[in-house]
């Protein structure tokens, strides 16, 4: 599968819309896209550790870091040199989260989201069938409480969790219909009911979720331990059940220990209302090519903090080492003056979305003079039409993005250029025919259109503004749609409610960003192009969505059009065919330029990299988005700062 | 020489609508803040016409750039009788991504005045293009800057100042209308009337006005055109606002109901409305606008709070609220500060209305007060 992917990469050749955005990959050490090397590939023998530990180490707390270490670690090439140890970074909670602590799923991916590269698990076979998927895992890995990473933990989550029925009551897929195995300490097998060709997509992206250590939570199951007695502790320490005290210590949800211990590294201490410390692990169980063990960093300090304002102050004037998930494409300028006076350095690097803006009308709304609206593709088109996406792009993105309709990033293997351009030119007169030829015409002579029987037609777009500059660029948007009749009012919301009103199939229209556009995610979770998701990113066919996984009985029948999209998806993920696949995944998306199920922007935009003069080791360049982790292919745990 | 002896002819025999005026003139600062008052009033009523751009149009060329200064010398020092602005030469840096606008001496835009431009809708009545001032087609002037999206921060003013000033206006009036009639019914009345109106503006009170305020403006629907917002949030501010005037309003008409003159209208066999009216409604008049006077800055300084929290006026609507809503945030203060002026303008305009409330305290009553 990787090599299949690296060959099909060799195979799409550039074209003009890639090169606004494309990162050459000589921009990285050539060993981050390759599998990673280990100690005895590359002849290390000795290995050294932060003074701050060797300190713990004589006092006896800890053992020799002998023993902490697996027999042979993996080797990370640092960015730039080999770093210092010692210093506590500052950051943002949000950065604590997604960007400064590594993340260690089972396999894990290059920046460019195009290939899958061991990580934990090794080595990893598929059955001829893509129904047996058997992985074997690296020796001698450890928790940061010092216990042994072994299967068991690769299969506690599927197990005890998804298929539990008080954590997970209604189980769903994959998880509902496949098997977990354990073969040995250090081998285990997933095997699936269907052909899961793609599920190693799921792992390399996602899994440093579904890494449980199991020996740690299983005191906090209630499978495993004292059923009343875990109630009576889960009571005490606030929870109504045992399974939100178990998520809340598992997923680092809590103030105070219990916390449960990881593999990434750095551990999470304890919060206060307004900060979150972390330390470093002392298992961590990588080094640098000379043998340090990693992180460099001894501890993090992560500030609580809501307010983007206070966020873009903050950073701009040097109070964090690191700042990338709430820094904003507008402030470019503010974080570039701060270079001068507050000893920062701003990186571009590239927002890793095939739009930033996906704008999704409801098609399965509570309305139906609404529903017919959307429904009719004239409509949409004139929506997309009536955008001025290079003014867009020159105002909001200071011209470094790439306007184009959502779809597929251009180095993808699903990708062709019509895709990007289909109805993303600005033609207001077209819109405006359009819209006259459905008979959405002012009658009423305020210079705003009505509903074909003379009704006022007010639309309401509401989302959340977060990642990315979502606020200002429908504010442009609906300018631009004012300026062809049509009369939208934007609400802004708060993620609690964008979260109910969303699932709760409330919503008229909404907006995220298209992220989920690389060669991983595309193939898996083509939200913007499939029915396939109920979240807080879309409120868009839920009702589809609800038919589809209830085969029939709840929800409602989509159109024809709609099954047919569905159905070259269900086959997508099942084929074991490559070839077949690109030719699925290419109908889905042209079908998405010819009827526009979700209307685009601009893609491929800036993203502000805040990064103090003292941090070093952050790469100049990078891919920025969900797709790849945020940081998580340029191995923050090699990043240092400068004593 | 004597006072008595001081007051001239013509004074002594002056209505007391003169002597008002003539007191209030003697009150320099309310005086002055009283012109500035008209000209504001006069220039956001005829907007259409001062402002030489939509408030919603929007310059692509000219996305954050900075104030145009008028000349009257140009770049070779030539004196020009008509002045002019220059263009902007935009240059994005390479290095900082600032837009950085600098004058391109070969764009000279001179003004013209009282003259064709862009098409308006005078009042929602009739279609017109005269501004005072403007530019010619493909020239631009913003004389206060321009906002991110390029829309021209002067013309915001003076549209904002429409919505901001007359909402001021009307919610007082609404509020006068209330107060004076509770507090009236009240005052009069007395009993059970009096201890209800005053147990209800005890709750009222009671409740901190901001989140009340919050709660209320939740209340109005979002799909509500930006003039039904506009008129509920009017409503909004009064219904919480009368409270004050109706209690001074009461205290009044408590007092005043044993006043000799009340008791003697009332012996010599004058009907009650002939008394309230006539009687006792002029002697506190005074009162009434002062209270008048100076509320009609809280309301605006409500609205534009309401608006700058995000939960009053919206866009597509332009207030000074909803400007400055747009103004908060750290890259404003060191980037693009002109997106601050239509603070400037609200702190103006309260000033003057204080000023005209002061003046009018000691002129409504010219008989009395210091000298």
């Amino acid at each position: 599968m990787t090599r299949l992917i690296l060959i099909f990469h060799l195979i799409v050749t550039s074209t003009a819309y890639v090169s606004a955005s494309e990162i050459p990959t000589d921009s990285w050490p050539v060993s981050w896209s390759e599998p990673a090397k280990t100690a005895s590939e590359l002849n290390l023998t000795v290995f050294r550790q932060a003074p701050s530990l060797k300190a713990r180490v004589e006092s006896g707390e800890l053992p020799p870091l002998a023993k902490r270490l697996p027999n042979d670690p993996v080797v990370l090439e640092p960015f730039d040199r080999i770093g210092q140890y010692g210093g506590t970074a500052r950051v943002f909670h949000s950065d604590s989260l997604w960007s400064i602590n590594s993340t260690e799923p089972f396999m894990t991916i290059d920046a460019a989201a195009g290939q899958i590269l061991p990580n934990v698990v090794k080595r990893w076979e598929y059955s001829d069938d893509s129904k047996v998927l058997t992985m074997y895992l690296r020796r001698g890995v450890k928790w940061s409480d010092g216990s042994d990473l072994t299967a068991d933990d690769f299969v506690f989550l599927h197990q005890h969790m998804m298929l539990n029925k008080e954590i997970t009551p209604v189980p769903y897929p994959p998880w509902r219909d496949m098997k977990s195995i354990k073969l040995d300490d250090y081998s285990f097998r997933f095997e699936f009911e269907k052909p899961s060709p793609l599920f190693i997509n799921t792992l390399g992206q996602l899994s440093d979720f579904f890494i449980i250590p199991s020996r740690f939570m299983r005191q906090f199951h209630a499978d495993f331990t004292d059923r009343e007695k875990l109630i009576e502790r889960a009571r005490e320490a606030g929870y109504i059940s045992w399974m939100a005290y178990f998520n809340s210590i598992l997923r680092w949800q809590r103030n105070d220990p219990p916390l449960a211990p990881t593999i990434s590294a750095y551990q999470l201490t304890h919060k206060t209302p307004t900060t979150e410390y972390y330390v470093r692990n002392p298992y961590y169980w990588k080094v640098d090519t000379e043998g340090n063990q990693l992180p460099y960093i001894d501890a993090v300090r992560a500030d609580i903090i809501e307010s983007a304002e206070v966020m873009a102050a903050k950073a701009a004037t040097g109070q964090v080492d690191f700042a990338g998930f709430p820094t904003r494409t507008q402030d470019f300028p503010l974080y570039k003056l701060g270079e001068k006076s507050a000893g920062i350095t701003t990186l571009q690097w590239s927002r890793m979305t095939g739009s930033d803006i996906v704008i999704m009308p409801n098609f399965t709304i509570e309305d139906d003079r609404l529903r017919k609206l959307y429904w009719d593709s004239r409509f949409r088109k004139a929506l997309s039409l009536a955008i001025n996406r290079d003014e867009m792009n020159n105002i909001i993105y200071f011209g470094r993005g790439v306007p184009r309709q959502v779809t597929v990033n251009p180095s993808s293997v699903y990708f062709e250029p019509e895709f990007a351009r289909a109805y993303a030119d600005y033609h207001p007169e077209r819109a405006r025919e359009l819209l006259t030829d459905m008979g959405v015409v002012d009658l009423d002579g305020d210079g705003l259109r009505n509903y074909p029987d003379g009704d006022e037609l007010v639309l309401t777009v509401e989302f959340l503004d977060s990642e990315g500059p979502k606020a200002i660029s429908m504010e442009l948007v609906i300018a631009y749609w004012r300026e062809v009749g049509l009369d939208m009012r934007l609400k802004l919301v708060d993620p609690a409610l964008q979260q109910s009103r969303a699932t709760g199939n409330l919503m008229q229209m909404t907006v995220w960003h298209a992220d989920r556009t690389s060669d991983i995610l595309f193939p898996i979770e083509p939200f913007w192009f499939v029915p396939m998701h109920l979240g807080w990113e879309e409120a868009h066919w839920n009702l589809w969505v609800t038919w589809f996984r209830s085969d029939g009985e709840e929800g409602e029948q989509p159109p024809d059009e709609i099954i047919q999209l569905r159905e070259w998806w269900d086959e997508m993920i099942l084929t074991p065919n490559p070839a077949r696949r690109i030719e699925l995944g290419k109908n889905i998306l042209r079908s998405n330029a010819e009827n526009l199920w979700s209307i685009g922007t601009v893609g491929l935009g800036p993203q502000p990299i805040v990064v103090s003069k003292r941090l070093k080791n952050v790469p100049t360049q990078g891919y920025w988005g969900w797709d790849n982790r945020f940081a998580m292919t340029y191995h923050p745990a090699t990043w240092y700062l400068e004593q | 020489m004597s006072e008595a002896a001081a007051i001239p002819a013509e004074l002594a025999e002056a209505s007391s609508a003169r002597l008002t005026w003539l007191r209030f003139k003697r009150h320099r600062l309310a005086l002055w803040a009283a012109g500035f008052l008209l000209v504001s009033y006069i220039v956001v009523g005829l907007c259409e016409f001062f402002a030489p751009y939509d408030p919603n149009w929007r310059n692509p060329r000219a996305i954050f750039a900075p104030p145009q200064e008028i000349h009257f010398f140009d770049h070779e020092g030539n004196f020009h009788l008509r002045p002019f602005v220059y263009g902007y030469e935009l240059n994005i840096n390479p290095e900082t991504w600032v837009r950085e606008y600098t004058e391109d001496p070969s764009r000279r835009y001179p003004l013209k005045f009282f003259s064709v431009g862009q098409e308006y809708e005078f009042w929602n009545l009739f279609n017109a293009n005269l501004h005072l001032v403007t530019v010619e087609d493909g020239q631009y002037m913003h004389l206060f800057g321009t906002d991110a999206l390029g829309r021209d921060i002067f013309s915001r003013v003076i549209y904002g100042g429409r919505v901001s000033m007359s909402l001021g206006l009307i919610g007082v009036v609404l509020t006068l209308f209330l107060g004076i009639l509770f507090g009236g019914l009240a005052g009069y009345l007395g009993g059970w009337v009096d201890s209800l109106v005053q147990r209800a503006i005890e709750v009222i009170q009671s409740i901190p006005t901001l989140p009340l305020w919050m709660a209320m403006s939740a209340a109005l629907p979002p799909h509500w055109s930006p003039i039904g917002i506009y008129f509920g949030l009017t409503v909004i501010l009064s219904f919480i606002m009368w409270t004050g005037l109706a209690r001074e309003v009461r205290g009044r008409f408590l007092a005043m109901r044993k006043e000799d003159f009340v008791v003697a209208a009332r012996l010599l066999g004058a009907s009650q409305m002939r008394i309230i009216f006539k009687h006792m409604l002029p002697s506190f008049t005074s009162h009434i606008i002062t209270i008048a006077t100076l509320a009609i800055p809280g309301m605006i300084l409500a609205e534009t709070a309401l608006s700058f929290l995000g939960i009053g006026l919206r866009p597509p609507v332009v207030s000074w609220g909803v400007l400055l809503q747009q103004a908060q945030n750290y890259q404003v203060i060191v980037l693009t500060p002109w997106l601050l002026i239509p603070g400037l303008f609200v702190i103006l305009v309260v000033i003057a209305f204080n000023l005209v409330g002061d003046g009018m305290r000691d002129a409504a009553d010219p008989y009395g007060g210091r000298h």
